[in-house]
């Protein structure tokens, strides 16, 4: 499977006490552990189980993720824009793997 | 959700609520009416164990709108929204997503806080079968919000 790649979409700017949308995705299959592979054996679960947004140190979204969520997960949701800095994105794996990624944020 | 007015779907949560709770009574459940006389399949005992034993209110503040009927099991689209003022004082801590019909009941917990502005999430779930889908917010001051919606899918998402 190729390296999960991460990606994130932002308005390009944001005024002060505005609410924000965020998109967000990782190319991850979300293996669930109820597959077999061609010779009957079961396809081990893999999935991304956590996903956090951090604004400037602070968690401001998070989820816990089950086998339901479809393959290449994304989430859609809101942030509201107090002041400039950063947003860091995790994304959890199954057996200790963490993908990350980060955006600078400009509030005028 | 949208196979169902509002006053029956209260009702049947409500009741099938009632009908759980009477349950654990042995001594009362005689005279309790079934639990399959209710519309719905509210995955209760999991449902109180979110809550810690509190009894969710069916709400119109708690919207989960998916697609009625959606072909493909492995990607049906699903958005969350509460109404709140999401505040310090008052805001939406978490909805909890249930899926009775798949194979493992969890499908996702959405955390939010006063920073998100809004609560509202957008997804996509896998669904093994046509089924009732919950979700179940829990509110800052405690209460808990529970909301269903039918989904017909034609493939199963869980299998492939």
């Amino acid at each position: 499977m190729a390296s999960p790649e991460p990606r994130i979409r932002l308005p390009e700017k944001v005024t002060k006490g505005e609410t924000f949308l965020v998109r967000s995705l990782i190319t991850h299959r979300m293996e669930t552990g109820l597959r077999s592979d061609g010779d009957g054996n079961v396809i081990p679960r893999k999935i991304i189980n956590r996903f956090v947004c951090r604004y400037n140190e602070k968690v401001v979204f998070s989820v816990e993720l089950h086998e339901a969520v479809s393959a290449n997960p994304y989430m859609e949701f809101h942030i509201l824009a107090r002041e400039s800095g950063t947003l860091e994105f995790f994304w959890y794996e199954d057996g200790g793997a963490v993908f990350s990624t980060s955006r600078e944020l400009v509030v005028s | 959700g949208p196979c169902m007015s509002d006053a029956t779907r209260e009702t049947s949560i409500t009741r099938r609520a009632l009908v759980y709770r009477i349950g654990l009574g042995a001594a009362v459940l005689a005279f309790a009416p079934p639990a399959t006389a209710t519309a719905t399949d509210a995955p209760m005992a999991e449902i109180l164990t979110l809550t810690g034993g509190r009894m969710p209110v069916a709400s119109d503040r708690l919207l989960l709108d998916m697609p009625r009927v959606f072909a493909n099991g492995f990607t049906v689209p699903m958005t969350i929204t509460v109404e709140s003022p999401m505040s310090e004082t008052d805001h939406v801590r978490q909805v909890h997503v249930l899926a009775p019909g798949n194979p493992f009941l969890k499908v996702a917990s959405f955390h939010f806080t006063p920073d998100s502005g809004e609560a509202r999430v957008s997804t996509r779930i896998r669904l093994a079968q046509p089924q009732h889908i919950y979700a179940l917010a829990e509110l800052s001051d405690g209460s808990f919000l529970l909301a269903e919606t039918w989904v017909e899918v034609k493939t199963n998402g869980c299998a492939g």
